[in-house]
């Protein structure tokens, strides 16, 4: 009997470590936490507006750190997010036609242009072998160039289909904005199971025995890079909904943000560790972050230093967690 | 300095990084003077003086970069810092010319503080170099922004400004100094036992290690380095501009890290040379400048630009590879006694 108390014990110590080691549960805990704060400080915090408002906010930045995951996932670094994001932006802001038809017509030509970009970033990266900071940062400033080209300075206006559309609510309140997220974190728990999704895995942890055990490691990273790509694409698209304007500078402040997202959401830096759900959340943590900060009356210039302030944590809680959890092996 | 190495036998690979930097100042200077094309008050000494002087703040940041690269890290903080030195010495240095005695050395410890803070995060927090320096440069630029509320109140320091607009022999005095921190700074790298060190963390820490390198003492070193030269790119830029902004340093982030790539240092650490890196800054900085000259569209301009750092990436990688194939095809080793006794001679010199 005492053994099996012991055995007991020893399964919850050992399910702990494996919740502590789970980089997502740590940033939902985060979430979690600011958002009672939040909805302390905040009268409003829990009305279905506020609620949207947090969806729709929080969700470009969602998906731009959504496809940065999965480069980083590789080992690698995608600059390019912020090109992407303004061009996308610019050109839902000057060219697309109004209507169901102009956003699916936007829709086509910003995702090909994803595309297109995250397969120039994966040819260079994963067949030429060139450093991917180095190229992606060549790709990023090519793009931000491409945007200036299409609107060189803010303005323009996004169809009223897309801006009310997507930042509407359906079915009696759910917005849209967290519908997409869910279908974008299904698709990636679809992802994660088929064979390219366990290949990713692989590459970033070890991509010579990766190669080695008969992995295409070159292709799954090529692939890692064009839905990156994409991602960044349909964040440039979300993004347009919320702000209904071009700005060419738009996705200045991706660069920095995305990552950002991606440290708090768990994603190991060296490769093969982390999830394309924790970064979102990550995102999102960010955003309600600067809202937090606000109620409590902290003037917005210091926002960066507890944004900068959290990520360092978020790394750090990672990694002393991992530690734990892989106590047992020690 | 390069008869010895040649006779040093072993480090043939610095004549190669030599070679590099060369071919990057000559393609600069052919910029300069094909640029004449273009229009006809161009291609002068004028013109070669301009971008020198424009091309300093990218030399003296990509000093501390590449230092941090050539280990193996990355430094995202510089533009912040940078920032932060330029607003620290327009508002406490401001015209005062005494002032500057204890403000510039002021200035410079507090970024280096700021490189420090990045160093221990790095070295013993562990932080990954691109979150630490990342958060730290967001940390630092609302520090800045909140300490200014929004606007920088301040002075131009008239003896900064000299710094620009006087001159010494027809050339500006601050061609002087990073002629002379261009100098410095490659003999550090080439020179010292801090160099040859850096180059040993930076191919292969862990081996650094167990052949007793205090490697977490070396790399802290590279981001205090980072963080004061970031300061005084700040410093510079107040006399350059007469005054600080809140953006000042923020176009230059991009180029630091460009300027040490084209240099032909490697990202992942371990090798790359510092005149290589002043090659690279001055020929980004002249294609820039020729670029704006012609008179199209930023955007173009923009895009123009990422295609050459592109070329320029791909043209390094063969480089690299005839480069690898000499060394391979090279026989014998490095005479492990040898490095001690040209490190001393090239240390005497």
């Amino acid at each position: 009997m005492s053994a099996s108390v012991a055995n007991t014990r020893q399964r919850t110590a050992m399910s702990i470590r494996r919740l502590l080691g789970n980089g997502t549960l740590i940033v939902a805990a985060i979430y979690a936490l600011l958002f009672v704060i939040f909805a302390l400080r905040q009268a409003d915090a829990l009305s279905r507006n506020s609620i949207v408002d947090l969806f729709n906010n929080a969700l470009p930045l969602a998906l731009a750190a959504a496809g940065g995951t999965l480069v980083v996932l590789t080992r690698g670094f995608d600059l390019s997010v912020a090109g992407v994001v303004a061009l996308s932006n610019v050109l839902m802001a000057t060219v697309v036609g109004d209507g169901p038809a102009g956003a699916l017509e936007g829709l086509a030509m910003v995702t090909g242009i994803g595309l297109l970009v995250g397969a120039v970033n994966g040819v260079l990266v994963a067949y030429v072998r060139l450093q991917s900071i180095a190229s992606t940062l060549a790709t990023m400033i090519v793009t931000s160039g491409l945007a200036l080209l299409v609107l060189d300075a803010p303005g323009g206006n996004v169809p009223d289909f897309v801006a009310d559309t997507l930042t509407d609510v359906v079915a009696g309140g759910i917005p849209v904005a967290a519908v997409i997220a869910l279908a974008v974190v299904l698709a990636w728990l679809v992802l994660r199971r088929t064979d390219w999704g366990v290949a990713l895995y692989a590459v970033g942890a070890d991509e010579t025995a990766a190669g080695l055990a008969g992995i295409p490691t070159r292709r799954v990273m090529f692939l890692a890079y064009c839905l990156a790509g994409v991602f960044y694409a349909l964040s440039g698209y979300m993004l347009s909904a919320l702000t209904a304007t071009g700005n060419p500078n738009a996705g200045n402040s991706y660069l920095l943000l995305t990552f950002a997202a991606i440290a708090i959401g768990g994603t190991s830096f060296s490769g093969g560790r982390g999830d394309v759900v924790g970064a979102m959340l990550g995102a999102a943590t960010l955003t309600l972050l600067q809202k937090v900060l606000f109620s409590a009356g902290v003037s917005s210039f210091y926002t960066g230093i507890f944004q900068g302030i959290v990520m360092i944590l978020a790394v750090l809680v990672a990694a002393l967690s991992d530690r734990i959890a892989s106590g047992r092996r020690a | 300095m390069s008869g010895q190495d040649r006779r040093a036998g072993g480090r043939r690979g610095i004549s190669g990084d030599v070679w590099n930097a060369l071919a990057l100042f000559g393609l600069t200077a052919l910029l300069i003077l094909g640029s004449r094309w273009i229009s006809p008050g161009f291609g002068g000494w004028s013109q070669a003086k301009a971008i020198l002087v424009l091309s300093s703040f990218v030399v003296v940041v990509a000093f501390g970069q590449q230092l941090v690269i050539l280990t193996g890290g990355l430094d995202l903080s510089i533009a912040s810092v940078m920032t932060m030195g330029g607003v620290l010495a327009f508002t406490f240095i401001g015209a005062s010319s005494p002032a500057l005695l204890w403000g510039v050395p002021g200035v410079l410890l507090l970024t280096a503080a700021i490189g420090a803070l990045n160093g221990i995060g790095v070295v013993w927090l562990r932080v990954p170099p691109f979150i630490m320096t990342l958060a730290m440069g967001i940390i630092v630029y609302g520090a800045t922004l909140g300490l200014t509320g929004g606007t920088p109140r301040g002075q131009p320091s008239p003896l900064l400004s000299a710094l620009f607009t006087a001159d010494l022999a027809g050339v500006p005095l601050v061609i002087y100094l990073i002629s002379v921190l261009a100098v410095l700074g490659t003999l550090l790298q080439r020179g010292t036992g801090f160099g040859r060190r850096l180059y040993a963390v930076g191919t292969n820490p862990a081996a650094a290690h167990i052949a007793g390198l205090p490697v977490r003492r070396i790399t802290m070193m590279t981001y205090v380095i980072s963080g004061a030269s970031a300061g005084l790119a700040g410093v510079l830029m107040v006399g350059y501009a007469g005054g600080a902004t809140l953006t000042m340093g923020q176009s230059y982030q991009l180029p630091s890290i460009a300027a040490v790539v084209v240099g032909g240092t490697s990202i992942l650490g371990g090798s790359g040379l510092y005149l290589g890196a002043v090659g690279g800054a001055l020929l980004l900085t002249t294609f820039s400048t020729v670029i704006a000259s012609i008179g199209i569209a930023e955007g173009w301009r923009t895009v123009i630009y990422g295609i050459v750092i592109l070329l320029a990436l791909l043209l390094l990688r063969e480089e690299l590879y005839v480069w690898v194939g000499r060394l391979a095809a090279r026989p014998g080793g490095i005479p492990p006694r040898s490095t001690p006794s040209t490190a001393m001679t090239g240390g005497n010199k």
